[in-house]
Parts: C-alpha cells; structure tokens; sequence
C-alpha cells in the first residue's frame, strides 16, 4: 500500500475509532437515553465545585434530589483547582459555583456580575504541625516553612492575623503558597513544618497519624466562613426560582448534614464514591471526628461575617475594598435557619 | 575474537528485546528496593502500582482514561497536522511569508500549554475542545517548524530539476517540495506526537472528567493515592512508547525511507 | 570593445600559463563566425560573463569572463577545465539555472529565460528523486501523455539505459551507476532537443564510468540529440566528444576549441587518441611527464 493512502486510512480509522469509542465510553452516546419527561432536564445550570468538605452539600443535595425525584435541577461540575473554576464561571460555563468569599469579592470589585446568595459551610480547617514536631504555638513557628493555599483563602488570611497576634511579621515565617491537595505528602516528608487549608486535608494527616492540629481555625475565628455559593447576575434576574430551588435544596441537605451522624456516614460513602472519588474513611473521619469540624446549619450570609473577611483581605492586600455587603451579596434566596428543615431523606430511607 | 553464535540474526533480535527489557527490570527493582529502604508508606511500589493499575482495569477505568486521553491527543494532533504541515510548507517555501510570520511563531513557540488553560477554558468552557485546544497548540509548532527547515533544507538539486520538468505551482508543492520534505517532516511529527501526549496532563488539569491526566490529578485530591498517581504515570510512558513506535512505521515506507540515515 | 562578429582572444590566460612554466606551449586562439553560426547553431553563447558576490561586501569573484562558444544541432561538445573554473557555472547559465552578468545565451535561435522542458539538465549530484521508483523517475517528464504512451516510453528507455528489471527499485536500493543511469533515461523519455549534463559520471568507479561513456555514445548515436557534456576528465572529454571547448583557470574563458575527429567507437589505444588526449593536456599546461595522472 502507498504511504498516501496508509497514512489516510489509518488516520480516518485512528480518529474515527477512538471518537466512536469515547464517545460510547465516556460522553454516553449509546446509552439508551433518560426521556426528558421532566421537560426541564435540558436545560439545567452547571454548578461548579471542588471536591472538598467546604462544598459537601453540592453533591449531597444533588444525590439526594437524584435519589428522591429521579433527578436533580443542576449539574454539579468538579474542578481540581481554583482557578479552572473560576475562569469556568467567568466563561459562563457553570454560572453558578461554589467559591471562595474573598475570590467572589474581589471579582465583585474588578466588574464580574456575582452575587453570594448562600454559605456553603461554616467551620472546617486547621493549622497542622508534625506530631512529633516541638511546635505548640504560634511563636513557635518562627523560622519555620508553613505551607499556605492560595491567596484567597481564608486560611491564609486567618493565619496571617494569628500571626501577628502573636507579634510576629509575615517574614518571621517561610511561607510556601501550595495546592492543599499536595500539603498532607508535604508535611509527612517534612518538606514543611505546618500546613493550613480546608478540610479534607488537614484532617488526613490527623487520621493517618503523623499530624496534629496546632490550633483549629473555628478556635480563633468562631463560626467562620471560607467558602459561599455564587450566581450569576443574568441567572438571579431570569431564573429566581430555579435559584431558589437550588439554595433550599442546599439548605435542606445542610441541614439534613447536621441532623445526624448515620446521615454523615452515609454522605461520606455516597460522596467519595460518587463524587469525590476519594477515600470514604477520609471524609467520614472529618465529617465525624470531632462531629463539628466542619458545620452545614446556619448558612444565611450575615453582614458582620462579611465585613469582617473584607477587613481581613484588605489588610492583607488582597481587597480594595470598593466593594461591600450589598454589592456582592442578595440575600433575598437564604431562608431564615429556623425556617429550614432538614431534608426528609434519609428519615425516608432509615 | 568475535562469538559467531551472536552474530546470527536471531541472537541479535534476542538481544534487541532482553536489552530494554533487562534495563526495565533492573530498574524496577531498583525502584522497589528504594521504597522498601527508606521505609516511605507514601510512595508506592511496582506492586502497588501494578494493583491501582488492576484496580482501575477491573472497574473499567482504565480503559475508559486511556481511549480519553487517546481521543484528545488524536483530534489535536490531527488538527496540528493539518494546519503545521500546509503552513510549513509554505512558509518555507516563501521567503516573505517567512520573514512575515516567523517572529510570531517564535514569540508563540515557547509558551507552555499550562500558560494556555485560561485561555482554553474561557474559549471552550471545560469540554473536550479545550483540551484538544492545548494539545493542539503544544503540537502544532514543532510541526510547523520542522516543517519549514525541511523545505528551507531541501536539496535544491530535486528542486531544479522539477523546475527543468517545467512544472506548475501546484505541482512542484505536491510533487517535488513535499515529497523531497516529507522525512524530515515526519520526523518532526514524531517529536510533536511526544510533545503531544506529553502535555496531556496538562491539558485534562481542565475539569474535563476522565483521561489520563485527569487519573493523576484525581488521584492527588484523593488522599494517598499515590499509587494511582504512578499508575497514571506508568500508563503514559507505555502508550508514548506505543505510540512512537507506531509512527516510526511510518518512516519504514519507501517515499520517505531514503530521507534516514542509512546503517 | 567586443563588436560582435570579431575575433576573441584568451590572452590573459595566456599569460597564466606561461608563468606557471607552460611556455613551450602555444595556445593559440580560435576565432568564431558569430553571424554565421548563430542561425545553425542550437546553442551559442556570446561574450557571457559572471561575477558572484564575494564574502565580504564590495568584494566580487569573476568567474566567467567574456565567454563565447557554439553547440551545433546534434554535436556532442564536451567542455573541459580545471576544477572550480566555473564550467558547472556556465552550464547552468546556459540551462536558465542563472543569468550571466552580461552578454547573451541563445538556445535554438532564442533567448534563455529559465529552464526549459525541451533542454533537460542531468545533475552533478545526481537529480533523480529519491521518493519515486525508476518507473516513476523515468517516467516523470511524461505528465499530460496517455497511459499506454507513457509505459511505452518508460520501458524503452529503461531498457535503453539497461535497467529493465529494476522498475519497482527505488534509488537508494541502486548502485551510483544505475542511478545515473534512471537520470539519463529520465531525460531523454522527455524528449528534449538538448541534454546537459554536468560531471555526471564524476562520482563513479574507473570501471563503470568507461561503461556508461560507451553506452552515452551508443545512445546518443541512436537518439540524435545535442549534448553539451561538462567534465574536468580530459579522457573522458575525448572518449566522448564531436569537439573539446578547453575553459582556461578562473576567471575562465574558452581557451581553445579541439575538434576530435575520430570514429566512433573510439579506440583508446590508437596514436590518433593519444595524440588529442596530449593536445589537450598540453593545452591546459600539464605535462605527462609529470606522471601518469590522466585528469586535471
Ligand atoms: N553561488 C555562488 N556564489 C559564489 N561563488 C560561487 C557560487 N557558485 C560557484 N561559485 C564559485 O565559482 C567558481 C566556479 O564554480 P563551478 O562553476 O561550480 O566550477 P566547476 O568548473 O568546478 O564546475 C568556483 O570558484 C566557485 O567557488
Ligand atoms: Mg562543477
């Protein structure tokens, strides 16, 4: 055979064989078709999230609405880092996401048409050291390496202002900006001293051993926030009671979290599972040890909580501070805690 | 002395398996006493690689990542193929043209595809286009530069006498600068089907859900998986190797045979 | 200072040759009816000179220098000269490979203005395509004939140059003969009025360069074409040719014309061969006492 005519059929077979074949493996091209009886089912939004404790109650409440009505009224996205996430959102792919407060700010302040409309959590998170390290308190960490998420965490901030309760400067320590999915192998080989970020990470260096948390944060920053749900303003103004659905299925789920703790052990099996793809010790250990590491009740966003992160990010350098509670915030889809009633769901199936 | 019983073709085709496969083995026993001696539960062995690589066959993962991570490299490569080649050809063959876009190409050259992921997200939201976008940029300069030297290094001894045949335009690109390119340009294809599959980690750090790529980045979120993340490693070392060797097929063809270095 | 249809001379070349200890030697001069032989002529060249840019700006290599010479309709004329005298030069000015710097090229009456499909140059290096088989080679100035036409031709001329059985053979599995051999046939299955051919048995053995002159012979006996032969091989030049154009060192000129009029087939042992093959030696001031050193 010719080299021409070698090279076109194989390329034709190559590039026609394996599309057939992720099509059919992977974008389910041939499996027989959910009939869109629902009718709504087409045109769902996309939810972003990142597959950690902050943003537990997007696949809850997804699982649960698939598990009651046979389907859900979003599509949760998985991303693995924040910045995918949140160029998806600014494309308007996922015009809903689960984000960090101070990333959602900070886009309020360059112009992005955000608004908070819920929490997506309270509490969770520690500053871990080596168990076997000497480091007890903060001042302990002068000179040290701490390993730190990126520049919107609130972790980071919170760590900042630890710091200098302390009477240290930023410069006492080393700091190392790190994925926090890197940070536990990090601190298990030493190459940091401390690490800081969102559960799960921290508490996987509790459960296999070799972490101990230095403080947690809910210690210094009682009932804190660090990530919210996001929508889009465009979505807000023609889809409210898609929006509306949304925040109190999450509401629900939040709520149905915290109910109790065969409904936590269940969430961290169908969530690493389905979701995560993670251990489910992992998340049944920070969701169950202590019980209130991280909290899913009391999601309204509340002023003073904001005003606080943005005086915390401005000292830090990372807001301006032209944006304030009523520009990023609509508070108009939270439900009143007492309001919410925990998701009949797991009652149903127990 | 030289053995005669080496010398024989079967002894050397032997020889030219038990070689790479004696390094290979050497070096996983290496690998696996390293772990064993530093003692590190983070770090997995062979085994337990060659158990997450189990793993994930038996759940059907495997398969599922790999025709992934095959489906976006193919349709990006094969879109770098079908601009670089054309686009080489003719810039190498017009000097303006050259002189025009060869800056750019050198400013575009050098950036890495990660630079890129914004951008593709913004463009393509988290689909496969996006993916497909990156590995499509990562490739597709090396072949347009490969492509361009193999028609600026052409001989011109092929060159004058196609003119002497008084052939058209059309024909002297199809018969006579392609022709006398082509095994420069595949080889050039070759180190850009590496380059490739090499960034395909890279461009599945785009949510995108399955893919090769995706199993490393996946496997970091959870937990110590570490396994899995060599797993995913270890399956984009055999199939770049495949896949090289594949290619090289293609150097076998007699249109294009005379162009290597005969031994 | 030329007028056309006057006498050239070589006389700087002269002087070169006498201080390089050839004094005893007359070179002589030839003169050219230029009128007269430009109508029959199927190449003529008049006055053509050529200068390359130098390495550095302003400086100029004179390469070619006022050289006239004419090819009659069916002549083999071979053009001899040392090595880098700018024979290879001339002959692509000739073939539209190059422009002179000045003077004229006139191909069957007209002007050159690039390669032509009826003159076919055969290369140096060897310009026979790497990527296609000996049929394809062979065949590749036959674009726009019939099918049948086209095989006709193929075959007769590889048969011609010896090569049947090896159509499927792809250069690089032939042996330099036989790839001069595809460039030849390739050449004359286009059927131009003209064949250049520049050193092409340069690169090949004693024993196959001896064989493929008696075939070129042979050949052009039986096709009738005008060949215009360059070597740097006094014996091949007197092997092969109807008259020797002798290219003096650069910057060259035709230092003298040899007429060879010997029958064909040449027999290289008889006192006429000798004689002309010691003409043109002496003409180029060597000496064969100096040893048994047959080409320049
Ligand atoms: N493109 C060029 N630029 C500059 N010099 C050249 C070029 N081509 C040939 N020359 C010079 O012209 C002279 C004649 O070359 P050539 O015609 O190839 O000689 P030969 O008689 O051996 O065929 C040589 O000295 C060579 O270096
Ligand atoms: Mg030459």
């Amino acid at each position: 055979m010719s080299f021409r005519k070698t090279l076109l059929i194989t390329a034709f077979v190559v590039l026609g064989g394996i599309t057939l074949l992720h099509g059919a493996l992977n974008l389910g091209w041939f499996a027989p078709r959910a009939t869109t009886a629902s009718g709504a089912a087409r045109d769902k939004f996309r939810v972003g999230f990142l597959p950690v404790t902050c943003h537990l109650t997007c696949p809850v409440t997804d699982f649960i609405n698939k598990q009651t009505t046979g389907g859900s009224n979003f599509d949760p996205v998985r991303f693995h880092g924040w910045p995918e996430l949140k160029e998806a959102y600014l494309s308007g792919y996922t015009p809903v996401t689960f984000i960090l407060a101070p990333m959602a700010i900070a886009l309020r302040e360059q112009g992005v048409p955000i608004k908070i409309v819920y929490l997506g959590h309270r509490e969770g998170g520690d500053v871990m050291v080596h168990k076997d390290s000497g480091i007890y308190r903060t001042e302990d960490l002068r000179g040290k390496t701490v390993a730190v998420p990126g520049r919107y965490a609130n972790h980071r901030l919170i760590f900042y202002r630890e710091l200098k309760k302390a009477g240290m400067k930023l410069s006492d320590v080393n700091l190392v900006e790190m994925p926090p999915p890197d940070m536990p192998a990090a601190l298990y080989s030493r190459s940091v001293d401390a690490i800081t970020s969102g559960e799960p990470f921290p508490g996987q260096t509790e459960m296999d051993g070799y972490g101990r948390a230095l403080y947690r944060v809910k210690e210094v920053w009682p009932g804190f926030i660090s990530c919210v749900l996001a929508v889009h303003e465009d979505v807000i103004k023609n889809r409210r009671a898609e929006v509306q659905a949304l925040v109190d299925g999450i509401a629900k789920s939040g709520k149905w979290l915290d109910a109790n703790m065969t409904n936590r052990v269940d969430a961290a099996q169908f969530v690493s599972k389905f979701y995560y793809n993670q251990h489910p010790r992992l998340l049944e250990f920070v969701l169950s040890k202590p019980p209130d590491r991280v909290i899913y009740s009391n999601l309204k966003p509340l002023r003073a909580n904001f005003e606080e992160i943005e005086q915390l990010a401005k000292e830090a350098g990372i807001l301006q501070g032209t944006a304030h509670f009523d520009d990023y915030v609509d508070t108009s889809f939270a439900p009143e805690d007492d309001a919410v009633q925990p998701h009949p769901y797991a009652t149903a199936q127990r | 002395m030289p053995r005669p019983a080496l010398r024989t073709a079967h002894a050397t085709t032997l020889l030219s398996f038990a070689l790479p496969v004696g390094v290979g083995v050497m070096f996983l026993l290496g690998w696996h006493a390293a772990v064993r001696i530093s003692g590190s539960d983070l770090f997995p062995t062979p085994v337990e690689v060659g158990r997450g690589l189990l793993e994930l066959a038996r759940q059907g993962l495997l398969l599922k990542y790999v025709v992934a991570s095959l489906f976006r490299v193919s349709w990006g490569f094969a879109l770098a193929v079908a601009v670089g080649v054309p686009a080489g050809l003719l810039l190498g063959w017009y000097s303006r043209g050259f002189q025009a876009f060869n800056p750019m190409i050198q400013i575009f050259r050098p950036i890495s595809p990660i630079a890129w992921i914004p951008v593709a997200i913004l463009w393509f939201g988290v689909t496969d286009a996006a993916p497909i976008f990156l590995i499509f940029l990562a490739s597709v300069f090396p072949i347009t530069v490969s492509s361009i030297a193999a028609v600026q290094n052409m001989q011109p001894v092929y060159l004058r006498a196609a003119q002497n045949f008084g052939l058209s335009r059309g024909e002297l690109f199809r018969q006579v600068i392609l022709r006398a390119s082509l095994p420069q340009i595949i080889t050039g294809i070759r180190i850009a089907l590496g380059v490739a599959w090499l960034v395909v980690v890279a461009a599945e750090m785009i949510a995108v859900n399955s893919g090769l790529g995706y199993l490393i980045i996946d496997a970091r979120n959870a937990g110590k998986r570490y396994d899995l993340v060599v797993a995913g490693m270890v399956m984009i070392g055999v199939i770049g190797l495949v896949l090289d060797l594949l290619v090289r097929q293609l150097e076998k063809f007699d249109e294009v045979r005379w162009g290597y270095a005969r031994r | 200072m030329m007028e056309p249809g006057n006498v050239q001379r070589s006389t700087p070349n002269v002087q070169r040759s006498n201080a390089e200890g050839a004094s005893s030697l007359d070179v002589g001069r030839w003169t050219l009816d230029v009128e007269r032989s430009s109508e029959r002529a199927a190449i003529f060249i008049r006055d053509v000179s050529l200068t390359f840019p130098g390495k550095r700006l302003g400086d100029e290599i004179a390469v070619l220098d006022h050289v006239s010479a004419r090819v009659a309709k069916g002549e083999f004329v071979c053009l001899v000269g040392p090595s880098g005298c700018g024979k290879s030069t001339l002959l692509n000015i000739v073939g539209g490979f190059l422009t002179a710097s000045s003077g004229e090229v006139l191909v069957e009456g007209q002007p050159v203005h690039g390669p032509d499909p009826r003159r076919i140059f055969v290369f140096q290096e060897n310009g026979v395509f790497p990527w296609l088989n000996v049929r394809d080679n062979v065949g590749f100035g036959l674009r726009g004939k019939s099918k049948e036409e086209r095989e006709k031709t193929i075959a007769h001329y590889i048969a011609m140059v010896g090569l049947t059985g090896f159509e499927d053979a792809y250069p690089r599995e032939l042996s330099g003969g036989m790839r001069q051999r595809v460039e030849i046939a390739r050449a004359l299955a286009a059927n131009p009025d003209i064949i250049y051919m520049d050193e092409p048995f340069g690169a090949l053995d004693f024993i196959t360069r001896l064989k493929m002159r008696a075939d070129l012979v042979r050949i052009w006996q039986a096709e009738k074409k005008t060949i215009l032969f360059v070597t740097h091989d006094i014996e091949e030049a007197v092997q092969l040719a109807d008259r020797v154009l002798i290219m003096s060192k650069r910057p060259a000129t035709i230092q003298q014309v040899v007429e060879i009029d010997l029958a064909r087939p040449r027999d290289l042992d008889s006192p006429r061969y000798l004689e002309k093959r010691d003409e043109i030696f002496r003409i180029m001031g060597m000496s064969l006492r100096v040893g048994e050193t047959l080409s320049v």
